[in-house]
């Protein structure tokens, strides 16, 4: 049988880890997004969650396999995509979209770029709010950081509403072909169930784009 | 009609090729693509100068011979069918069409349209076939096959090998064919058998070929002439996954 | 010289068990040293380069095709026969071999004949094995149909593409084998020569078509598959790339060649549309079981088929053979469509078709069924036509399908050369006058992968074969002349083109040994074709150059071998002065029209011996004789 150590390094292998691993973002994604519309209700609700979250201990387990999980699929889908290019070394001139069937998207077609921007949105992400400044708030006599404020404060600048919007944008692209193209990475394909796969991460691609994009927008013209 | 062709001209594999201009003139509607190409071909030779060199052979869409880039689409706008099943009534007079060759760093260009193929080959070669030996056979009713379980596996057998999937795939990816072999042998008992070694040197075969990975755009599916879906390569990931994690390994007889 | 057939002795129930017993054998860690030319990868081709690789053999295996999958095989289209018997409805190895004897009109070989129903069953047992889908009933055992006017329900199908899953599970089989290092793959080759030694076949020369290489092939054996010559006709149902010359060259080397003017018209074909047609395509026969035939009854009626009432139309099938109606054999139904085309009642814009109608199919059966059962068939029509055949009738016509004729072999299926052995479409073996539908997959298979193991090893274990090395000097006289032959090609640099010219030959042989000939007609075609070939070599023009891939030079060697062959197609119908099968000679009819044959004078297979380009060959007789299936004059009234 196949060595498992080299299962990463076949095209299949390599595309399944890109799929599990972006699942487990996607799912995070979800949770985050979620977390985020605690900011409706307001700054007690919002900062009361990330308190008991940051304070976990296993934060930090957790944090780390999110890094795992980003590196993991950063790196494969770059040498994917490197090694897809070498696949075709001349190009066409002229090049159609074959419809019918076809997948293919403006969403499936610019999948690094995406990805490659929210490489960098996240970074800069980072340093905006988890290394960000640090205000600190009481609440139910129990000191915490004031994310809720920075938030406010950051999404005051039209600057960052756009930029988190476009962003945002990007997500749902990258999200729109990336979850049901990993469902039929990882080999679920079913006629009977693909037009409810293909919905189902269409659905959260916006729910996920939308989600995130609300508040930054709700902050900018009610704060 | 009258048409303007955009075809890429290449005087053989090392040779550096470039799209020529040619008008094909007095073409009938009824005719198919290829016999367009023959009435062009009839005039340069005629003029002593090489004709374009293109594939075909059954002319009806089984051989899987054929094929070509038709603006930009693998055997051209025609759903399920091969360029060889594409008539000229499908276009206009004065229409500009761009033919250009399968391109892959797994398709070598040999001249003109026509690409070295032999890829596909060698991944059946690594395993796309029961191991039964002539005279080795029960009857052949002694496995009764379940009729949709025979029916889907003909879907995968109709592959013709013609590359199209690959052509059309922006990683210039085999998967679509590599998977329509595993289906076909796997969805028989008669494939079950070697299921597992199979899907890992085929894999294995697609890979070192050269062929890219598969970003599941689908576009293979809908240039298929046979209509092979991409459920098959949703198959064959599960298998090489079960091959690789599940799979009891095979024990090597120790001593001679 | 005399034609020694050698059919073992015996009843014909155990010749071929006999016959393999007492085959000698060759011992298993000797078979490596034996180097097989296999030449053709079709059905016939690639089954038996996977059943000599799995002995052990060292197999080389040629195509002009980029890939073993491509031989014509692959278009085959309605099935293959086997005396399974799984209908209990009365078949037996007895009756598909008295069967394929009558319907090839009592000129094929009985022995040969019952060997192939014999070993029919095996076929179907190993295909399935190797996964090919055939069709299955819903309790999971597999389908049979009738086909082709058989009273029994044997043919074995896989939609409308039997050939090519039956040729996919041979070239797999045959992939296996190179993968296992006992096979090598040769393709894009075309064989130009037959190598002879010592009066043994001992090797092949090829050329290259990608680098334009003459290359040289030594081996102990050489296994002719390449399949028939229907293209002579230029248009037929065949793939452009078949043709006669290897089977050519092998005759000029000394192989007789038996029964050329054996070939089959196959009744449901989409007529010819134009002057650019490049092929024809076939529509399957199963269509007949549905379909029924008419033409109108008046002369140049040019109204529509919906506008012309039931009265005025003539279903001239069902009204000459009232017993087996549409379902006659296709010889029989080919004679009838051109009969009532040249009483001017052809329908169509040439005037050369009939209509195949489903109307009354589908009143009966509804459109869904009938899209079932021929949906893809439909489709194709469409595709080819720009008609909807479930609104408006089909328009059909005859065209060339198959040639009987080939290569002549013994029961061995060793020609006239030893060491050259001929299997498939390519020898004139077990059809006689006529194929019956969905016997040649089963023929091509049953050489390959049973009859030429056992055949192979009782030549190679019984025959002297020293060393020969490709030194040789008969190898460098065989390469010699084929440079030579390629660069006359290009020297001509004429303004004619090879299709043209076999466009021409097409026209003539269509014309004069077409489906119904006549003294008149074969003696202009016998003096139509030097001049043609005259033209050829001083008119072609043939540009570029032979150092890479050059295809209109591959098609202008063709062309010129039919040329050649053509000459021996007509020659052989003028020789046989009686109506058989597919050759029905005007002169030779009975009074209601039906194919006179006279078994007196013709019952025997016609070998030709070459004696070079423009002289006559010579004739040589093998007798025939039926002990079993004893002749009597077909019927389908
Ligand atoms: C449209 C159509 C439908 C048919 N349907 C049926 C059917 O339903 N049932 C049935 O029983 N029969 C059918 N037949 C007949 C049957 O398909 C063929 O007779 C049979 O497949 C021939 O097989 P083969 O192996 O002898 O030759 P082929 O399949 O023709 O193979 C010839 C091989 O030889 C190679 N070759 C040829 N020339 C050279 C050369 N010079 N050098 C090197 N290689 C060469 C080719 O590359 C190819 O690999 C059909 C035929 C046609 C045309
Ligand atoms: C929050 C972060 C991300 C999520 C949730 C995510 C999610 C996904 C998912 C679900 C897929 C589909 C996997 C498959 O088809 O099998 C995917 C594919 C991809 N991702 Fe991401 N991704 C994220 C970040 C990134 C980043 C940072 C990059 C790169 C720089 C990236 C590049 C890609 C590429 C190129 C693909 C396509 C791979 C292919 O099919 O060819 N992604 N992503
Ligand atoms: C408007 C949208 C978003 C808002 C308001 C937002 C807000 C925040 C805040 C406040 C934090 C800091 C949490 C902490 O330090 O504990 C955070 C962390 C984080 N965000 Fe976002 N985020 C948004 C969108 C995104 C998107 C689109 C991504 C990914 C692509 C993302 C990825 C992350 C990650 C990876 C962390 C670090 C989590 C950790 O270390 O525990 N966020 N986000
Ligand atoms: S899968 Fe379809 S496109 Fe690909 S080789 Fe097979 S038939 Fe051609
Ligand atoms: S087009 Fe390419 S990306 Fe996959 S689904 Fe088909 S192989
Ligand atoms: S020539 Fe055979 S598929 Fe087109």
């Amino acid at each position: 049988m196949r060595s498992r150590v080299s299962f990463p390094f076949s095209t299949i292998g390599t595309k399944i880890l890109i799929a599990i691993t972006g699942l487990a973002m996607f799912l995070f994604l979800i949770v985050h997004m979620a977390a985020n519309l605690l900011l409706f209700v307001g700054p007690d609700v919002y900062n009361g969650y990330s308190h008991k979250l940051i304070s976990n201990p296993l934060i930090y387990v957790a944090e780390a396999g999110l890094v795992l999980l980003f590196v993991v699929h950063v790196f494969n889908a770059v040498t994917n995509w490197a090694k897809n290019r070498g696949a075709r070394p001349v190009g066409y001139t002229k090049k159609a979209w074959a419809g019918h069937t076809s997948r293919k998207t403006v969403a499936s077609s610019t999948m690094i770029y995406t990805g490659v921007v929210i490489f960098v949105f996240t970074v800069l992400h980072l340093v905006t709010f988890k290394y960000g400044p640090w205000y600190e708030t009481t609440h139910d006599g129990q000191t915490m950081r004031d994310l809720y404020t920075l938030v406010v404060e950051v999404f005051r600048q039209p600057a960052y509403v756009v930029g988190y919007t476009v962003v945002m944008a990007l997500v749902f692209l990258h999200l729109r072909h990336g979850v049901s193209s990993a469902f039929q990475s990882l080999g679920w394909n079913h006629p009977r169930y693909n037009r409810l796969i293909l919905g189902f991460g269409y659905l959260f691609a916006v729910l996920i784009g939308a989600g995130f994009a609300l508040p930054p927008i709700w902050i900018y013209f009610t704060k | 009609m009258k048409l303007n062709l955009q075809v890429w001209r290449q005087a053989g594999p090392d040779a550096t090729g470039r799209l020529v201009d040619y008008t094909a003139r007095d073409i009938d509607p009824d005719m198919s693509f290829l016999e367009m190409l023959d009435v062009v071909n009839e005039d340069l030779i005629k003029k002593g100068e090489d004709p374009i060199a293109f594939d075909s052979d059954c002319r009806e869409g089984i051989c899987g011979t054929c094929g070509c880039m038709v603006n930009g689409i693998p055997h051209g706008p025609d759903r399920g069918a091969t360029v060889c099943q594409l008539h000229m009534r499908r276009f206009k007079d004065g229409d500009t069409i761009v033919i250009e060759p399968w391109r892959a760093r797994a398709f070598p260009v040999i001249k003109d349209l026509v690409v070295d193929r032999s890829a596909l080959d060698r991944i059946i070669q690594a395993g796309g076939y029961t191991s039964v030996n002539v005279g080795a056979a029960p009857d052949a009713n002694a496995i009764p096959v379940p009729k949709v379980d025979a029916e889907e596996a003909f879907e995968y057998a109709a592959c013709i090998g013609c590359g199209a999937c690959v052509a059309a795939c922006k990683n210039a990816s085999a998967v679509l064919f590599t998977s329509a072999k595993l289906s076909h042998l796997h969805l028989l008992p008669q494939g079950q058998v070697e299921l597992s070694q199979r899907a890992v040197r085929m894999v294995e075969q697609m890979d070192a070929e050269g062929f890219g990975s598969c970003s599941n755009e689908g576009e293979c599916e809908a240039v298929c002439p046979k209509g092979i879906r991409i459920e098959g390569i949703a198959r064959m990931n599960r298998q090489f996954v079960q091959a690789t994690f599940v799979a009891r390994p095979e024990r090597t007889a120790g001593g001679v | 010289m005399t034609l020694d057939a050698k059919i073992p002795s015996g009843p014909i129930e155990g010749k071929w068990d006999r016959h393999k017993f007492e085959s000698k054998l060759v011992n298993p860690a000797n078979r490596r040293r034996f180097t097989v030319l296999v030449v053709g990868t079709g059905l016939a081709g690639a089954s038996a380069a996977s059943a000599l690789g799995e002995l052990g053999y060292n197999v080389v295996a040629f195509c002009i095709h980029d890939s073993p999958r491509r031989a014509h095989s692959i278009a085959a289209q309605g099935g293959i026969n086997a005396s399974k018997n799984y209908r209990n409805d009365g078949d037996s190895v007895y009756r598909l071999f008295y069967d394929t004897v009558k319907g090839g009109d009592y000129r094929a070989r009985e022995a040969n004949v019952y060997r192939l129903a014999q070993v029919s069953s095996d076929i179907i047992d190993h295909c399935v094995a190797q996964g090919v889908p055939f069709a299955r009933e819903y309790g999971g055992l597999l389908d049979n149909r009738s086909f082709g006017g058989a009273q029994v329900s044997r043919t074995f199908y896989a939609r409308g593409q039997t050939g090519q899953q039956l040729l996919i599970g041979a070239y797999q089989s045959m992939m296996r084998q190179v993968d296992a290092g006992t096979v090598t793959l040769v393709p894009q080759r075309e064989m130009l020569d037959l190598v002879v030694v010592d009066g043994a076949a001992r090797g092949i020369v090829t050329r290259n078509l990608v680098t334009g290489e003459i290359e040289r092939w030594a081996g102990h054996a050489v296994l002719l598959c390449t399949g028939g010559y229907g293209t002579a006709y230029y248009l037929s149902t065949n793939a452009l790339n078949c043709n006669v010359t290897a089977a050519w060259r092998c005759h000029k080397r000394g192989a007789l060649f038996a029964n050329p003017c054996f070939t089959q018209i196959h009744p449901t074909c989409i007529p010819v549309s134009g002057d650019h047609q490049s092929k024809l395509t076939l529509m399957s026969e199963s269509l007949r079981n549905d379909g029924r035939v008419w033409v109108p009854k008046k002369p140049g009626d040019a109204r529509k088929p919906q506008e012309i009432p039931e009265a005025e139309r003539d279903y001239y099938l069902e009204r000459r053979y009232p017993s087996f109606g549409n379902l006659v054999p296709r010889d029989v139904a080919s004679r009838a469509a051109k009969a009532v085309c040249d009483d001017g009642r052809g329908v169509g814009t040439t005037g050369l078709a009939v209509y195949l109608d489903f109307a009354d199919a589908i009143h009966r059966l509804g459109e869904e069924t009938i899209r079932n059962r021929y949906g893809n068939l439909f489709d194709m029509y469409k595709r080819i036509t720009d008609e909807d055949p479930y609104k408006v009738p089909m328009r059909i016509y005859p065209a060339v399908h198959y040639t009987m004729g080939g290569l002549w072999v013994d029961y061995n299926l060793m020609s006239t050369i030893p060491g050259l052995h001929v299997l498939g479409e390519a020898n004139f073996s077990d059809h006689g006058a006529n194929r019956l539908g969905a016997s040649a997959l089963m023929q091509g298979l049953a050489d390959g992968y049973f009859v030429i193991p056992y055949t192979l090893a009782h030549y190679l274990a019984g025959a002297a074969l020293p060393p020969v090395s490709t030194d040789h000097a008969a190898f460098g006289e065989a390469v010699a002349g084929q440079q030579a032959r390629i660069d006359r090609l290009l020297k001509v640099k004429g303004d004619q083109t090879a299709r043209e010219l076999h466009r021409a030959l097409g026209h003539v042989l269509w014309d004069n040994v077409g489906m119904a000939r006549n003294e008149a007609g074969l003696r202009k075609a016998l003096a139509a074709i030097p001049g043609l070939r005259d033209e050829f070599w001083a008119r072609i023009s043939v540009p570029g150059d032979a150092t890479n891939m050059n295809k209109n030079l591959e098609y202008a060697g063709r062309v010129a071998d039919y040329l050649e062959f053509s000459e021996l197609l007509a020659l052989d119908a003028l020789e046989r002065r009686e109506s058989c099968g597919g050759h029905f000679r005007e002169e030779y009819q009975t009074p209601d029209n039906e194919a006179l044959r006279d078994d007196v004078h013709f019952a025997h297979v016609a070998a030709w011996e070459f004696a070079g380009v423009g002289r006559p060959p010579v004739r040589h007789v093998e007798p025939l004789t039926f002990e079993y299936a004893k002749p009597s004059q077909r019927s389908y009234k």
